[in-house]
């Protein structure tokens, strides 16, 4: 465990010390800071559209952030041969493996909570809400949380045996694919025009593809007023579904790379 | 190398089986309740899969306010055809906007209209559509429920009971404006509901005085019960002139009594239709009642038009929003205005032939006066249910007879967890002026036999032609009121 540990906290201070990634940050947090006066788009939904496009800003900048991250992890240390180093030593591929993992999650989790104070400080300033308010919008953060956890162990299992630029496409690819399966799959079961074939394959996908609009649950926060049922066991359910496809994802990972030359 | 590769295979098995059935089994279906823009799916599944994907990314409302304001610009524009892709897209990425759904509705209900100003109403459906979409969509507030009331009330004018349903529900939302209250009395009123709407009034005057006592100072308190204390007392003397109270006691009273409503008073109507040119109609006729405020809502449509009822059309029958509505089917409805008791008026469709595509063969031509929906002043002579109107030919009271209509409430959040009873309307029927006369389509292009110098020209049995000539509407002859 203090292997893993070890190599999870040298990650998070690699990704703090790069610069590539504190660039991806830094345009989130000024896109976060132009949004409020994009309230007059709307004078009675005002909060809405800031608050609704201040989570997709900070949707867009943390996959951007856990993509960059996960797909140069491993090929960077075999480039520099650090790898060599590291595996001479008693650590073991799948610890190697899991440890950069979680020093990505711990990375991201960083990262997210500094744009959730900010743009929590500037709704503040903007808008007067309520702490409950804030408490309330705080709470999708720790969703997006999750979901760049799933999209950071997408990153790592191509990364394992895909050049970094490939990688960038696939994950980006399984990502927005990812984003709207729960609307797609529900609008095609759902319009009478869609062939039963179609049907079927939006099922299949639906089911086997990481789903990552399981995460996005900002409706009733952006538009209040909903009666959400099981909201709390359906944190815990996300959190299992996390749970799970990390699993399938780091397992799969440790296959491939305990079989790859280094 | 891993030791129990096999092992490890299983486990991503059972785990990617684990996933899937947990994701089909409790995550997909509650976020779908809980967390999916869109109630039920509604708008989504009439767009095709390539216009879903403009759905994503989490920047609909921000991509939806862009366009709504590019909408405006077309607005300002007079480009009313490019708003309508726009009202459907914005209400796709964003159904939480209800200014898009209210400033929508009012726009394919209203401003279709012909060089005349005549309302294409075959898109009225689909703006009602639009705001039964928006209330199912933003079920907690009484905006859109208010918004889609008022069309009932104000466009359509027609099944009074509709207006009602709305205006009840508008009431059910507790952030109704109080101002606007006061409008489910007077659908009440429209629906023959008189003690209701006056249980109405006394209720909402109850609000009123204790919210005005409570902030005396504040003068929009003090102004909505001032309002509503008038229209009480106006009501009553209503109620009591046109004979009303009489005739709740079924005792003969009413008949007995001197009311305004008692003896009912012949309208004497009678028309002639004369195409005077292809798509052009001139109306002439009678209609003995008051020279000035009363207008006879005539109907020229396909004889075999779709949904089509007595004088009016399906209203409510489209669940979807259609911009292209019935692009072959003619129906024109106007008013025609009477002066001096006589009506001299013509309906110009030519220039219009998209709205009016006349390529059916036969046309019915309605002629309909309802006292409901007559301006008080002569509704103090014809009373709420046409009582003190009668026609000698005309009057009817078959096609508009007593009526009830369920309908299930819209739920809220606080219904959730309790079932919703059917609420039931009765709307008492009326007496009302209602003939047809028919025109082929040959006469109203004046095609074949109608090619020439000869109009063609239809008229009800009783028409005499008015010997007073047109220069003399220019005077405006008042009668009085209570004259027998």
């Amino acid at each position: 465990m203090n292997v893993i540990w070890n190599i999870a906290s040298t990650t998070v201070g690699e990704a703090i010390r790069r610069r590539v990634l504190l660039v991806i940050l830094l345009i989130g947090v000024l896109l976060l800071s132009i949004i409020p006066a994009l309230g007059i788009l709307s004078a009675r939904s005002e909060t809405s559209i800031t608050i609704g496009t201040m989570f997709a800003v900070m949707r867009g900048t943390s996959a951007l952030i856990a993509i960059v991250l996960t797909i140069y992890m491993l090929p960077n240390e075999i480039e520099r041969r650090t790898i060599y180093t590291i595996l001479s030593k008693p650590v073991q591929r799948w610890q190697f493996l899991v440890g950069k993992y979680l020093g990505a999650v711990l990375a991201l989790l960083l990262m997210i909570f500094m744009m959730t104070v900010f743009m929590l400080l500037l709704f503040w300033v903007f808008q007067h809400p309520s702490i409950g308010k804030l408490a309330e919008i705080a709470k999708q953060p720790f969703m997006y949380w999750m979901e760049m956890s799933l999209l950071a162990a997408v990153g790592m299992f191509f990364s394992t045996f895909i050049a970094p630029l490939v990688n960038f496409f696939m994950t980006i690819g399984i990502w927005l694919v990812g984003t709207v399966l729960n609307p797609l799959y529900d609008t095609l079961s759902k319009n009478a025009n869609t062939q039963p074939l179609m049907k079927g394959i939006a099922t299949i996908v639906t089911n086997i593809l990481p789903n990552f609009a399981n995460y996005d649950t900002k409706n009733p926060i952006i538009n209040p007023g909903q009666v959400i049922q099981n909201g709390a066991l359906y944190n815990w359910a996300t959190v299992g579904y996390t749970a799970m496809y990390v699993g399938i994802l780091l397992l799969l990972s440790i296959v491939v790379f305990d079989r790859r030359e280094v | 190398m891993l030791k129990n590769l096999q092992a490890l295979w299983i486990g991503i098995v059972v785990l990617l089986c684990g996933q899937a059935a947990l994701q089909k089994a409790f995550i997909f279906p509650t976020w779908q309740k809980n967390y999916s823009v869109e109630a039920e799916g509604e708008i989504s599944a009439q767009l095709s899969p390539d216009q879903i994907l403009l759905q994503l990314f989490g920047f609909r409302e921000f991509l939806a306010g862009i366009l709504w304001v590019r909408a405006d610009g077309f607005f300002d524009e007079g480009n009313y055809d490019a708003i309508l892709p726009i009202i459907k897209l914005c209400t796709t990425l964003d159904p939480k906007q209800i200014d898009i759904y209210a400033t929508g509705m009012w726009h394919i209900g209203y401003n279709f209209t012909d060089e005349q100003q005549r309302s294409d109403r075959r898109y009225v459906a689909s703006a009602l559509a639009l705001g039964k979409q928006g209330s199912r969509q933003n079920p907690e507030t009484y905006e859109l429920f208010f918004e889609t009331g008022w069309m009932w009330y104000h466009k359509i004018q027609d099944d009074p009971w509709q207006a009602v349903k709305w205006f009840q529900e508008a009431h059910r939302r507790k952030d109704i404006l109080p101002a606007r209250k006061n409008l489910l009395s007077h659908a009440y009123m429209r629906n023959g509901q008189i003690p209701e709407a006056m249980e109405m009034y006394f209720t909402l005057y109850g609000e009123a005085a204790k919210s005005a006592n409570a902030a005396s100072h504040d003068y929009s308190s003090t102004q909505i019960r001032d309002t509503l204390e008038n229209n009480i007392d106006t009501e009553i003397v209503r109620m009591v002139q046109r004979g009303w109270v009489a005739e709740q006691k079924h005792d003969g009273s009413f008949e007995k009594g001197d009311y305004d409503a008692n003896p009912p008073f012949d309208t004497g109507f009678s028309c002639r239709v004369v195409v005077t040119a292809p798509r052009v109609v001139h109306f002439e006729g009678t209609w003995n009642v008051l020279p000035v405020g009363t207008r006879i809502r005539v109907v020229l449509r396909d004889m075999d038009y779709p949904g089509a009822k007595i004088a009016e059309l399906d209203w409510d029958g489209s669940t979807n929003v259609n911009f292209e509505p019935g692009v072959n089917q003619t129906f024109m409805q106007d008013d025609l205005y009477v002066k001096n008791r006589r009506f001299n008026h013509d309906v110009d469709m030519s220039k219009d032939p998209t709205m009016y595509p006349c390529v059916s063969k036969t046309y019915l031509l309605e002629f309909y006066y309802s006292p409901r929906i007559a301006p008080p002043h002569i509704q103090d002579k014809f009373s709420w249910n046409g009582e003190g109107m009668k026609d000698k030919v005309f009057s009817r009271e078959d096609i508009r007879g007593a009526k009830e209509f369920t309908y299930d409430p819209f739920p809220m959040a606080s219904d959730h967890d309790k079932p919703l009873a059917p609420i039931t309307i009765k709307s008492p029927g009326q007496r009302v002026f209602y003939t047809t006369l028919t025109l082929t389509r040959d006469q109203l292009l004046r095609l074949g036999e109608w090619a020439g110098s000869r109009s063609p020209s239809v008229a009800t049995s009783n028409y005499k032609q008015s010997e007073s000539s047109q220069e003399a509407d220019e005077v405006i002859k008042v009668p009085t009121l209570r004259g027998k």
